[in-house]
């Protein structure tokens, strides 16, 4: 705008100049009168006026126009100086959003990779707490302490079994805290410290509240950097498994002694009547009959076991029918009397007949029957009495039988293991061979077959009370009715 | 060889019997006992040639009553067989440490028994006569 006044009074200034000089130049007196002879001097003063002032607006606006046109040759230049800069700028610009935008990448990268962190880190917490919930809810007795022996985690069993609170424990020594029977399980730790060694294994007997327990413990270092940051030391029970190991190698030794007895008696006079050493009738239908009676007991023997076996895995064929405990019990008295004689033990019973006691399997129960009073006659010395006797209990609807000894009787503390399948009282073992499976199938037979249960009193020295109960045959018909 | 006094200690009857018509019908006398405690008191009463006796037996077994045996000077001497059903029970510690010179297993064959008693004894004879 200012520029364009500066135009405008230069336009003005150029034209009063140019009025002047019209005036000064123009003819003088050429065909006027005096009248308009003074009428054009004042018009030429007037216009010298003019064109003088006319050059002073002029000057002016030229002086003017000049500053402004060095002012737009200078705003040029520095226009394209701040061109070059702007390019520059721009380039920075672009430079810094390249960055910008670069750190925005990063940024939203560190973002993602942040969101992932905190995402691993509450899954890693999570699995912490799975791991611990793990841990803790173990049967296994689970130790951990750091590169001091101190302690850092002990799961309730380990707290259970080193009867210590692992709370109170924590961060202190584990020896301090362990009772001195646990002195061996503490030097382990410290000595796989010590060596590093990956993983030390051991079987370690421990006093508990109900016995010796050994347990298998396995103790291994947690290295860091080649050093051992911690030890991490897991007891495993295996008190039954030692036991049950036990029992499976007394069974094949007892049951191979048992099958190998009757074998003997048939290898034996099988070779004496081909070798021709018995010399008469007599003494061959003798050996025929040895051989055919350890071939029973060698049967026996074998479906004893199977039958075992059959109950447990339920294979076995149950065929139930209205039983008189009383004929069965007259039965099988007939059948051991003969061992018990020749060992000089009375067997009696005094039950008056009564039918259709039970529902129950015959044999099964037959067997039951005979296996207790074969096991009287076994453990009762020579002049002892086995007695055999029924009652029924109207109230529970429960018949009972009761085989009662004057034998040498269970010691009390095992007492309640003479059910258990392979098990034979350690006191009466060299008291009459057998393979600990009789009584453990009369369990078999009574309690998972016949919903009964069996029950054992004993004295030692004075002699033993077995016997078993099973449902009456009229409570069981009525309930199957229900 | 015939003669010779063995006594057979088994709680099985039938095993008795048929070692003792085995070792009769060849000339032996036959002394026998159903438990380690009986035969331990024959063997003291009767001072046997040779014992064949069984592992397990009621009260006392073979085992126990060969270290009876051993122990009493009147029948330390005495050699003993094992006829036992639980021969991988025994090792060639145990039974050199026992003294027992032979050990068989159950099942056994009657044949074999008498030949290895008759060769027992008549080792022991042999040394006797120099």
């Amino acid at each position: 705008m200012r520029r364009q006044r500066r135009l405008v009074w230069a336009a003005v200034g150029t034209v009063m100049a140019s009025l002047c000089l019209a005036a000064l130049t123009g003819p003088y007196d050429s065909g006027i009168g005096e009248g308009w002879r003074s009428g054009f001097a004042a018009w030429r003063l007037a216009a010298c006026c003019l064109g003088a002032v006319g050059v002073i607006v002029l000057g002016l606006a030229y002086h003017r126009l000049a500053r402004t046109v060095a002012s737009i040759a200078r705003q040029l230049t520095w226009d394209s100086a701040a061109a070059t800069d702007l390019q520059t700028i721009e380039r920075a610009a672009e430079t810094v959003q390249t960055r910008l935008q670069d750190g925005q990448k990063t940024i939203a990268e560190l973002e993602t990779e942040l969101k992932d962190l905190r995402l691993r880190s509450r899954l890693s917490d999570r699995q912490k707490q799975h791991t611990e919930a793990i841990i803790y809810s173990l049967r296994d007795a689970v130790v951990v302490v750091d590169e001091s022996d101190r302690l850092l985690m002990a799961n309730t069993a380990a707290a259970h079994l080193f009867a210590f609170d692992p709370e109170q424990a924590r961060y202190q020594p584990l020896g301090r805290n362990l009772d001195a029977q646990y002195e061996d399980f503490v030097e382990l730790i410290q000595r796989s410290r010590q060596s590093a060694t990956e993983a030390t294994r051991r079987e370690m007997a421990f006093a508990g509240p109900d016995g010796p327990r050994t347990f298998d413990t396995i103790v291994s270092c947690v290295q860091e950097q080649d050093t051992v940051s911690g030890v991490v030391a897991v007891l495993h029970d295996i008190t039954r498994e030692k036991e049950v190991a036990q029992m499976k190698n007394d069974f094949v030794s007892h049951v191979s002694h048992e099958l190998k007895t009757p074998l003997a008696s048939i290898t034996a006079y099988s070779e004496m009547l081909v070798d021709g050493e018995a010399d008469d009738e007599q003494t061959r239908k003798e050996f025929y009959q040895v051989i055919q009676s350890q071939a029973q007991r060698l049967n026996r023997l074998i479906e004893d076991i199977l039958n075992v076996s059959r109950i447990e895995s339920g294979l076995i064929k149950v065929q139930k029918e209205p039983v008189s405990l009383t004929i069965l019990i007259e039965q099988q008295m007939q059948m051991i009397k003969g061992f018990a004689e020749d060992k000089g033990i009375t067997v009696t019973g005094c039950n008056p007949i009564v039918y259709d006691q039970v529902m129950a399997d015959k044999d099964m129960i037959s067997q039951v029957i005979v296996n207790l009073l074969s096991n009287a006659v076994k453990y009762t010395p020579a002049g002892g009495s086995v007695r055999i006797e029924t009652d029924v209990n109207e109230v529970d609807a429960m018949a009972r039988v009761t085989v009662t000894d004057t034998g040498v009787g269970i010691p009390a503390d095992e007492i309640n293991h003479v059910f258990d399948k392979f098990y034979r009282v350690g006191a009466n073992n060299k008291q009459a061979k057998g393979t600990g499976l009789g009584l453990n199938l009369v369990r078999q037979i009574v309690e998972k077959v016949h919903n009964g249960r069996v029950f054992v009193a004993s004295q030692v020295g004075v002699g033993s009370t077995f016997g078993f109960e099973l449902p009456l045959a009229a409570a069981e018909l009525a309930g199957a009715t229900r | 060889m015939t003669g010779k006094k063995v006594l057979v200690a088994d709680d099985e009857i039938h095993i008795i019997h048929v070692v003792a018509i085995k070792l009769r019908n060849n000339g032996y006398d036959v002394v026998a006992a159903n438990n380690g405690a009986e035969a331990y008191e024959l063997a003291c009463s009767e001072k046997p040639d040779i014992i064949v006796t069984d592992y397990q037996m009621p009260f006392v077994t073979g085992i126990e009553l060969i270290e009876k045996l051993r122990r009493n000077e009147e029948t330390k001497h005495i050699p003993a067989v094992l006829l036992t059903a639980r021969s991988f029970a025994i090792t060639q510690e145990m039974q050199e440490s026992l003294g027992i010179e032979e050990c068989l297993s159950k099942p056994f064959s009657p044949k074999e028994l008498l030949k290895t008693i008759q060769d027992i004894l008549y080792q022991r004879a042999v040394a006797v006569r120099g």
